[in-house]
């Protein structure tokens, strides 16, 4: 049968070479253990490690926070020094948005895609295992500058020239330019890996228009990915060579100008914050039909939105910058065009809403945290046309003001989105549902906590309270309610504890049952015709899909007066995975070890090309052994007749 | 099984390798637009250096450039002679294709030595700091697409790259043709449009 | 099912809860407040936000209501019925990407406007005593950033002909004054604002918005004051270690004090009468002039071209201020006697009242004077400058 196979990717193509060990690059066996871990190129299992480390890397953002929030609870705050506090406060951005935010979605992405387009594993599964390496990499070389003399201190907005060598003289911002241009190699990859994923390896029958708004909105974010990081990868460049060789791009004495920087941030950070946003506006939009047992209304709306915000996304960097000189025109151009992104959001806002309406609403905590995006991300949403008003937000920005509308985009629309997603995608990842009673306890406690610690920054700025200032005098009005965000911060901060203990005790609770059973959501999209959690095969047979919401309508038929009537049980629609001897791409060591190759690499520039030297030879290595290890396990029998290829 | 034809095929029709480099090129775009247009903010402010009307050598660039153009069409019968199944002439375009590449980034050295020579450093202006960045990353990718070559002559040399992997030579010739077109822009926007001298 | 009805008591709470929170709160009178202008750029600023809040607040209010109204479609957790399964409808589609479009197309029309207002100048003059000669003087301040103070150069003759290209080597001024940007009432007053290190923004809430201080660039601003007083601001573009205790303040003074003050400004520093002030003279000439400024005594710095800035503050007429330091310590006690004994901290050791980075020369470093010469440096600073006026020292004060 080999010689009817076709290639299914260079390496293979010569079915000869398929047996033929080429060196010593044997590829590593199944396993179990930590080095199944390491060394596994499936989708699911690296979705798992993205959310593994992003919630590490979130509870890491979330004590910084809590330290910020201690400096600010009493005028004078003697609890971090102004060093300390920039470092904080700088590295709670950056971890937040770089380190929690992007993998969280990164994590529902990898493990999501591949099942709601009926496909085993993403295009490239070495290149998926490498995003999550280097994004690890990266994201511990950032920290790392904690223990190197200081941590960056010039905000995750890094502006020029206050993060060039004079100003900012530690090695804070080389580990910043650095640790992000590492992030962005494992975000860029991530993003052309999904980009094609989604594009090549849908179901038969599944055409774009079929797919689930949940994979359209991480199509647009990949496609953002791709096309933004690029220029943020410019500017770190820039900042990178103007620090360690003297280059003179935000050197104003020799005509260098400051705005470059911002520009090129901006038209990057612009369309990050949608970068963010859509991975959540997609999770909910399953949870809410699931659970409105409706479909989502006005489908082709919501897709149609998502394409927009992504389009409008590149048009309004600018408004980051209407008080930094840019002049009137710009100004007010960028005003408009800011005023007018509100409208694809606003159609996104209204059709979760017709999605409810009339439903059969059941008030699970994946729900409840859904609602919770609805509302508290239109708050966000507000705010930011009342700053879209260019006169308005000379006042506004750069007060907390601002710091409150982001939170409420952040967290409102982005942590309460994850939070749904944990909920309802629980039982299909780990095969037992989390605490429902648990969950409410911990949207409730989140939903108080965040809107006292985020609710009361809208008033601190437009009473005028700065951003990012260490420190604050008594008498000008910000005592009180600094002290409310601060409690309201420790009640968030009870609120994500309380989630970890419910993800111990519900695993707890679940050990030594059977995993649960088929659909316990009774949900729309194919993810759920897999068997709880999933087999590492994802589908015993690819599902061939003749509408959206697949999954759904299989199990459901209307009767001649259009009710709707079950046809199927759960039980008969979902696989039951017991399909054996199904080919899966094997594992591999090198995305690994190129990816340690990489901070090394980054700590040689800094401060000894030695390093360089190592950690070059290791990427080069990991790089080498990568192309030339065999696709395939040699183990594995190559006749079985009923084998797929995932291509590698 | 249906999936059998599914798993070769893919819902575009294009492979993933091919659909991948597209996107990847795609992103290069916005890092070299990104780079132009530092450029173009910074070519009049080169403080007290050099301006680059006053240094640039635009005949001997143009040749190089021209050398880099042609390589393209090599790279296209490099392409074409391994579709046929010609081995041997597919080798001799790899290989042409190559050289040519590498006297481009010789032809870069030369003039980055040059422009050092005559004073203008990396830290000397901004406008040096973005013509330095701009050509040097530009010069990165021509020399990576040589490694890539030459990658692929050896690998045919040694008998493993026939008519079945001629998607590889495509893919790599994708790449190729968009650093060539990349210097168009670029040679435009340096060179040929005209620059301010001090 | 109890939980349920918790929820919506909830929702109601919490979002009435904010919304209580939001209106009260913003009425409390703080001194950096966004929400009470004092000027007319800052008025027309608040006349155009204002709807957009109540318009924000309505629409906010129908979502929010929205959600909790969707409890009314709670499931009877009868698990096969199902509502009537509804797809969408491209009326409603159409009418709700219009009406925000429509909203917007109104508010943006009214920015536009407001826009082209405060980015207007007007050409207005007033007529000043120089020096003996009647100038007319198009009332113009150029302001300068750097870390962690703010400059204040006035140029009576008009800022033709002046060169701010190089915000480090600036042309001498009449005045040059820091922290405390003294204004006439009623006159626009254009800002050139500079920087001479890093990115700060100059904002002054109750008088109008805030611009950037970019260094190499002159940005133009206007502020306008309507009636005597002393007005807060703070920087508000991040610019490193101290930058929280950078401060500043427009004292808004009535046409006619404001010609006195120009005439005090205008004198360079008379030479100390009292022995431990001489003592304080000497002193200050051998250490603090290699960096600061006193007119009359040393019109050039030894090293403050070593400095980052290339600046500190110009301290001819310090007594004149009522602040210092970039604004976050005063000058004097609230019933107008010197504060002395913070002052004697900041010369005894600096760097410990304010974060610095002395040692990379940006800020005041700590000069181990001994007590003595502190208390001669006190005197001689004395004798530097009028007291201002006991309205202006009392309003410095925030409680």
């Amino acid at each position: 049968m080999t010689q009817t196979m076709e290639p299914s990717s260079l390496e293979t193509s010569n079915g000869e070479n398929l047996h033929r060990p080429l060196g010593v690059y044997t590829r590593p066996k199944g396993g179990s253990g930590w080095r199944d871990w390491v060394t596994t190129v499936d989708h699911k299992k690296i979705g798992i490690l993205y959310g593994a480390a992003a919630l590490l890397f979130f509870v890491i953002g979330g004590i910084e926070a809590l330290l910020i929030r201690l400096q600010l609870a009493t005028p004078d705050g003697t609890v971090l020094g102004a060093d300390t506090y920039n470092q904080v406060y700088t590295m709670h951005g950056v971890t937040m948005i770089f380190l929690a935010a992007m993998p969280l979605a990164a994590a529902f992405a990898n493990y999501l895609i591949p099942l709601q387009i009926g496909a085993r594993d993403v295009a490239f599964p070495r290149l998926n295992a490498m995003s999550f390496w280097v994004f690890l990499a990266g994201g511990i070389f950032i920290n790392l500058s904690w223990l190197l003399g200081g941590a960056p201190d010039g905000g995750w907005f890094a502006y020029a020239p206050n993060t060039g060598i004079v100003f900012s003289p530690s090695h804070g911002m080389d580990f910043y330019a650095l640790g992000l241009q590492i992030t962005g190699i494992a975000s860029l990859v991530s993003g052309i890996n999904l980009t094609v994923t989604i594009f090549n390896m849908r179901a038969p029958g599944m055409t774009l228009f079929k797919m689930p708004v949940f994979t359209w909105m991480m199509l647009v974010v990949q496609l953002l990915l791709v096309f933004a990081m690029p220029v943020i990868a410019v500017a770190l460049f820039l900042l990178t060579f103007s620090r360690l060789f003297g280059a003179t791009f935000f050197t104003p004495e020799l005509g260098g100008d400051p705005l470059l920087w911002q520009h090129l941030f901006w038209i990057f950070g612009h369309p990050e914050v949608y970068i963010l946003v859509l991975p959540a506006f997609g999770i909910i939009s399953e949870v809410i039909p699931t659970f409105s047992r409706k479909p989502i209304f006005g489908y082709p709306f919501m897709v149609f939105s998502g394409i927009a915000i992504g389009f409008m996304g590149w048009g309004v960097w600018a408004h980051h910058m209407f008080v930094s000189g840019i002049g009137p025109v710009s100004v007010a151009a960028f005003s408009l065009s800011t005023m007018f992104i509100a409208v694809p959001t606003g159609v996104k806002i209204l059709n979760w809403m017709a999605t409810m309406w009339g439903g059969r609403i059941k008030f699970s905590a994946a729900m409840l945290f859904a609602i919770g995006v609805v509302s508290m991300f239109t708050i966000g949403g507000l705010s930011g046309v009342t700053h879209s008003v260019a006169p308005a937000d000379t006042q506004q920005t750069d007060t907390y003001y601002i710091v409150a509308h982001f939170h409420y985009v952040i967290f409102g629309g982005i942590i309460f989105g994850l939070f749904s997603g944990f909920y309802f995608w629980w039982p299909k990842i780990f095969g037992h549902k989390l605490s429902e009673k648990m969950g409410k306890l911990n949207f409730w406690v989140m939903l108080v906590g965040f809107n006292l610690t985020f609710g009361p920054m809208h008033i601190l700025g437009l009473q005028g309270m700065s951003r990012r200032i260490d420190t604050y005098s008594p008498g000008f009005g910000f005592e009180t309610w600094n002290l409310v965000v601060t409690i309201g911060s420790f009640i968030i901060a009870l609120s994500v504890l309380i989630f970890l203990i419910n993800v111990i005790t519900s695993a707890r609770n679940a050990r030594g049952l059977p995993p649960i059973g088929p659909d316990p959501w009774d949900a729309r999209s194919l993810e759920w015709m897999t068997p709880n959690p999933t087999p590492v095969h994802n589908f015993d047979e690819i599902p061939i899909v003749e509408s959206l919401d697949e999954f759904w309508h299989r199990k459901y038929g209307s009767d001649e007066d259009g009710k709707v009537v079950r046809v199927a049980s759960a039980e008969d629609v979902c696989q039951d995975g017991s399909a054996e001897g199904i080919h899966l791409p094997s594992p591999s060591y090198w995305p690994l070890v190129f990816a340690i190759g990489l901070p090394f690499i980054g700590l040689g520039l800094i401060y000894s090309l030695w390093f360089c030297v190592f950690g070059g030879a290791l990427a080069l290595m990991g790089l080498y052994a990568w192309v030339f290890e065999p696709v395939d396990d040699p183990d594995v029998d190559h006749h079985e007749p009923q084998k797929e290829d995932v291509s590698d | 099984m249906t999936n059998q034809t599914h798993s070769a095929e893919t819902s575009t029709g294009l492979s993933h390798n091919k659909l991948g480099m597209w996107v990847f090129l795609g992103s290069e775009c916005l890092l070299f637009g990104s780079l132009i247009s530092t450029y173009l903010l910074y070519r009049g402010r080169f403080a007290d250096g050099p301006a680059p009307g006053d240094i640039f050598d635009i005949p001997f660039t143009s040749v190089s450039s021209f050398v880099l153009l042609m390589s393209s069409l090599t790279m296209v019968l490099a392409l074409s002679a391994l579709q046929r199944g010609d081995e041997r002439n597919n080798r001799l375009w790899l290989l042409t294709t190559a050289l040519l590449g590498a006297v481009f980034v010789g032809g870069q050295v030369y003039e980055f030595t040059t422009f050092l020579r005559e004073g203008l450093g990396y830290t000397t202006s901004p406008f040096s700091s973005a013509f330095f960045t701009l050509t040097g990353f530009h010069g990165v990718h021509v020399s990576l697409g040589v490694i890539f070559l030459m990658s692929l002559y050896v690998s045919s040399a040694r008998g493993n790259l026939h008519k079945e992997r001629a998607e590889t030579v495509e893919l790599i010739g994708l790449y190729w043709h968009f650093v060539d077109i990349v210097w168009i822009f670029i040679f435009t926007v340096i060179y040929l449009v005209p620059s301010p001298t001090s | 099912m109890k939980p349920f009805s918790s929820y919506r008591t909830s929702w109601f709470y919490v979002s009435f809860l904010a919304f209580f929170l939001f209106f009260t709160g913003c009425s409390s009178d703080a001194e950096l407040d966004t929400l009470e202008p004092q000027g007319p750029s800052a008025q027309s600023i608040d006349s155009l936000s204002n709807p957009i809040f109540i318009i924000a607040g309505i629409v906010l209010l129908l979502v929010v209501g929205g959600t909790i109204y969707m409890w009314r479609f709670r499931s009877d957790h009868s698990d096969e019925e199902f509502p009537t399964q509804i797809h969408g409808n491209l009326k409603l589609e159409i009418l709700w990407t219009i009406i925000p479009g429509l909203i917007l197309v109104g508010v943006a029309v009214f920015t536009l406007i407001t826009l082209a207002e405060i980015n207007s100048t007007e050409d207005n003059a007033m007529a000043l005593s120089v020096e003996g000669e009647t100038v007319s003087w198009e009332p113009e301040v150029v302001v300068v950033g750097q870390q962690w103070w703010w400059e204040y150069r006035y140029y009576l003759d008009g800022l033709e002909g002046v060169d701010l290209s190089d915000a480090r080597n600036l042309p001498p001024a009449d005045i040059v004054t820091s922290t405390q940007m003294v204004i006439p009432t009623g006159e626009e007053i254009e800002l050139k604002i500079l920087s001479r290190d890093v990115i700060h923004s100059h904002w002054i809430p109750a008088l109008n918005g805030k611009k950037d201080a970019v260094p190499g660039r002159v940005h133009p601003w206007k502020i306008e004051a309507d009636e005597p007083g002393v007005y807060f601001g703070q920087c508000t573009e991040f610019c490193g270690l101290s930058h929280s205790r950078m401060r500043m303040q427009a004292v808004a003074m009535e046409p006619v004090d404001f010609q006195n003050w120009i005439n005090q400004q205008m004198q360079p520093a008379s030479n100390p009468v009292s022995e431990t002030a001489k003592r304080g003279q000497e002193t200050f000439s051998s250490l603090c002039a290699r960096c600061h400024v006193v007119n009359g005594l040393n019109d050039e710095t030894s090293i403050g071209a070593d400095l980052v800035s290339n600046a500190a503050p110009n301290l001819t007429h310090f007594m004149s201020r009522t602040t210092y330091a970039g604004g976050i310590f005063n000058l004097y006690e609230p019933d107008g006697s010197l504060d002395r004994s913070q002052l004697e901290a900041w010369l005894r050791n600096s760097p410990d009242e304010k974060p610095a980075y002395a040692q990379g020369r940006r800020g005041m470093p700590n000069m181990g004077l001994d007590e003595k010469q502190i208390d001669d440096i006190v005197a001689y600073l004395q004798t530097l400058g009028a007291r201002p006026s006991s309205e202006i020292i009392s309003a410095t004060e925030v409680e």
